[in-house]
């Protein structure tokens, strides 16, 4: 019966760094953190201009982009 | 708990409302205005249950196990390995006993939501939600400081970026690391279990009411409550990984602060 060794269980203290598995999350929260907040300002804007939704529109679309570009940014390198 | 039972099947409240989850004083003297209710006591039973069961299966640790503290060293290895060391990495170890600590809270905070007689999560009152959410945005802000100094401000809010994008970046860094994971974390765990008791109140009482709005629905009124267990045991998998989701994010978190540069 030699060699019979105990079962080996890692114990993981000299693993590798981690995959970031909240990225995912982390990508959904900039796409929607950037429309919301600047589909926010431009709602304010809006209604300090007046007009009727132009600002926020604008602002929707320039959060997604920025959020977009933060995402490639963050988690793309 | 009983009585009220039957006078549900009498003259049956539908649709059940949000005033279905502030449930009466229970204090045996008496008295509507005392702050002793249901959820109060299972949050009692709660910490002490978890208190008892970690002492007393690490009393005598022993090198074979007992089943109990099998069981212990199972759920601790569990989030040990799975979730501190996973997503936090080497450093994770030293945070391994508070996500333990939180995971079997939550789940066991989750679980009165189908365990017989209790039927209710005291989760699926906000308030709950919102102290632990706190605590973990606390802590992540806390180590973010600790381990950048006042850099941290920079680390979190300005990432790798041209100058003059970055006023329109750094908003939504704040928004998204701030504000919004405190909130989604509340109210992930909030909602789940306020959304699954409903579902199971629905079906309950939905049932008690077509059979007694008509003797002839009788078969319907029986899918209905079928469907309640059937519900049952999804929410069960809904508790796991309510409790597995708000670990893991925590984790996640703390991970992002503990971080070097990018």
């Amino acid at each position: 019966m030699a060699g019979q060794q105990p079962p080996s269980e890692p114990r993981k203290d000299d693993a590798y760094e981690p995959v970031n598995s909240g990225s995912g999350y982390v990508a959904i929260s900039y796409l929607i953190g950037g429309m919301v907040v600047w589909g926010g300002i431009g709602w304010l804007v809006d209604q300090w201009l007046g007009t009727k939704g132009i600002a926020m529109g604008i602002g929707a679309v320039v959060g997604g982009a920025a959020g977009v570009y933060l995402i490639a940014r963050r988690l793309g390198a | 708990m009983t009585g009220r039972t039957i006078v549900l099947a009498s003259e049956v409240p539908f649709p059940p409302s949000v005033e279905d989850f502030y449930l009466p004083s229970i204090v045996p003297w008496g008295g509507h205005d005392y702050w002793f209710t249901k959820i109060t006591l299972l949050l009692w039973i709660t910490v002490a249950m978890l208190i008892i069961f970690f002492l007393v299966a690490y009393r005598k640790p022993k090198l074979v196990p007992t089943k109990r503290q099998w069981l212990a060293e199972s759920i601790y290895g569990f989030v040990r390995n799975n979730i501190a060391v996973d997503m936090i990495g080497k450093e994770g170890v030293r945070f391994a006993p508070y996500l333990t600590t939180l995971f079997c809270f939550i789940f066991v905070m989750n679980l009165w939501g189908i365990v017989p007689m209790a039927q209710i999560s005291p989760n699926s009152h906000i308030a709950f939600p919102i102290i632990l959410a706190l605590i973990s945005w606390v802590m992540f802000i806390y180590l973010g400081f600790k381990k950048h100094g006042i850099g941290y401000i920079k680390f979190a809010l300005v990432p790798p970026a041209p100058w003059f994008i970055l006023p329109i970046l750094v908003p939504i860094e704040f928004f998204s690391n701030f504000i919004v994971r405190p909130f989604s974390l509340a109210i992930r765990l909030f909602a789940n279990m306020f959304a699954g008791h409903m579902l199971l109140l629905v079906f309950t009482l939905g049932g008690f009411a077509m059979i007694n709005a008509n003797a002839l629905l009788t078969p319907i009124s029986i899918l209905s409550w079928l469907m309640t267990i059937a519900l049952t045991f999804l929410d069960f998998a809904v508790i796991a990984l309510q409790a597995y989701v708000f670990t893991v994010l925590t984790a996640s978190y703390i991970q992002g602060s503990l971080a070097e540069s990018h």
